[in-house]
């Protein structure tokens, strides 16, 4: 595949002629625990009742979607997989059901990757709503179609909600970037 | 910042599209087998228990307010509960005095007509856990589970009567099905005359309804339906909801009746459920088609 490319180059690297044109898309490397402390502690909030009101957004979706934008090699499908299948048992849903629609909108992430990275948040907002709407919409179909009743579009509000807060995130998250001073770390 | 120790020329691992397809595969296996097969009971027990941790943690602040919100009105409402218990101890003794009567001359009946006596059960008092967000169901969530003694199929009741059953069990938890949830069926009586039938959860908000009902069923507006005892899960006698409108469908032959839970497990937060004994339902039944 022709993506297959570094993603950390060391100066002293014989390779580092193969810098790619474009460093932003590398500029920003979050350490480990950030990653999956953030990733924590949104499923653990995910826990409590305030999810009971349906229009309110899926931080959980949100997180795990940034981070398989800008921690590729860290959060990827599987992570999806696992984190929707931990939702589905709490929600007392149909095994499986949330963690296809996490996996679907991990995937259309990782396929948009290096399209979105070139992007303002606010563009790359344009981009992720269609996005999460098709990868909610075949599980909530699912489910329709195995439980004999359509829930409503209440899920739908809930989608434009994490959508809504992507610009946010990314000023977030990008904050200890910039405070640290490590490259161009501006708003990608 | 890039270290030559995390240098990765390539990805590792299968491509995207290989693990797209594989957890694909694996996701849509899960929901197509958990949807009509009960084998992936172990495997959500499992995640279940697992995730208890975590659940207990972040409920962990909402339980010390509420434990600090009854301790420092504590005063204010015993008071009231004493008036309340004060007002219904007056009620009853007059009840009970009857019921106690009720009993012997019901014993006695029994005995003549060779009836098996009716057993007290015991009951569980359970606490709501959570209640998941999830659009498809009704459920609670409970704070026992099978360490305290809580099973499959046992039915769940508050002072209004049934409030729904056990559908699953974990060591820690168990989540019940409310009587408004599509998998639950009650073998039911109408109280006026006897009429037996079985009461579903039903398409309308926070209804139940009675399907299949004949068309010449006698079944009024504002009959009382009751728990019938039959199938051996459900007690006799525990109150179920108030008929609100019976449609009738002269092209089928058949109507529905639409009824309102007399429960509300919305409005508490504690619970009974009733231990039923092993060996009296019969072993066909699974949870969630007690009736069936």
């Amino acid at each position: 595949m022709p993506q297959n490319k570094p993603a950390h180059l060391s100066h002293r690297s014989s390779l580092a002629r193969l810098q790619p044109v474009d460093e932003a898309a590398f500029g920003r490397s979050m350490p480990g625990w950030v990653v999956w402390g953030t990733l924590l502690l949104v499923w653990m909030a995910s826990l409590l009742p305030w999810r009971l009101w349906q229009p309110v957004p899926d931080l959980l979706l949100l997180f795990l979607v940034y981070w398989c934008l800008h921690e590729p090699s860290r959060v990827g499908l599987t992570t999806a997989f696992v984190f929707g299948l931990l939702m589905d048992v709490h929600d007392t849903g149909l095994l499986g059901l949330q963690a296809l629609g996490y996996v679907l909108a991990a995937y259309g992430v990782e396929l948009l990757r290096r399209r979105l990275l070139r992007f303002p948040a606010v563009v790359q907002m344009l981009h992720i709503l269609p996005v999460l709407v098709l990868a909610m919409l075949v599980p909530h179909l699912l489910g329709a179609w195995l439980q004999g009743a359509w829930a409503g579009w209440g899920w739908l509000w809930s989608v434009l909600m994490t959508v809504a807060l992507w610009p946010l995130l990314d000023i977030v998250m990008s904050l200890p970037v910039r405070q640290s001073g490590a490259g161009e770390a501006g708003p990608v | 910042m890039p270290q030559p120790g995390n240098l990765r020329l390539f990805r590792q691992g299968p491509s995207v599209e290989v693990r797209l397809v594989l957890l694909l595969v694996l996701s849509l296996a899960l929901v197509i087998v958990d949807a009509h097969w009960s084998v992936l009971a172990p495997l959500r027990n499992a995640i279940s228990v697992a995730i208890y941790p975590f659940q207990r943690t972040v409920m962990a602040p909402r339980e010390a307010l509420d434990f600090f919100d009854s301790w420092s009105h504590s005063a204010s409402t015993v008071r009231a509960e004493q008036d309340a218990i004060r007002r219904q101890r007056i009620e009853m003794a007059q009840l009970s005095t009857h019921a106690a009567q009720l009993v012997a001359e019901n014993e006695q009946l029994r005995r003549l007509l060779g009836v098996a006596e009716a057993t007290a059960r015991q009951s569980i008092a359970v606490e709501v856990f959570y209640v998941p967000p999830n659009v498809f169901s009704h459920r609670l969530i409970f704070n026992k589970g099978s360490d305290d003694g809580i099973e499959a199929g046992m039915p769940v009741i508050d002072e209004g009567g049934v409030v729904g059953q056990i559908v699953r069990v974990t060591p820690f938890t168990s989540e019940a099905a409310l009587l408004i949830d599509d998998s639950i069926s009650i073998p039911v009586q109408v109280l006026r005359n006897g009429l037996r039938l079985i009461a579903f959860g039903s398409d309308e908000a926070g209804r139940i309804e009675v399907r299949y009902l004949a068309d010449h069923a006698d079944v009024e507006e504002g009959d009382m339906l009751i728990t019938s005892g039959i199938g051996g899960l459900f007690p006799a006698g525990l109150s179920v909801g108030r008929i609100l409108k019976i449609e009738r469908d002269s092209g089928t032959g058949f109507g529905r009746a639409i009824a309102e839970p007399l429960s509300h497990p919305e409005r508490y937060r504690h619970f009974l459920v009733l231990s039923i004994e092993k060996a009296s339902p019969p072993t066909s039944q699974e949870p969630g088609h007690a009736a069936e």
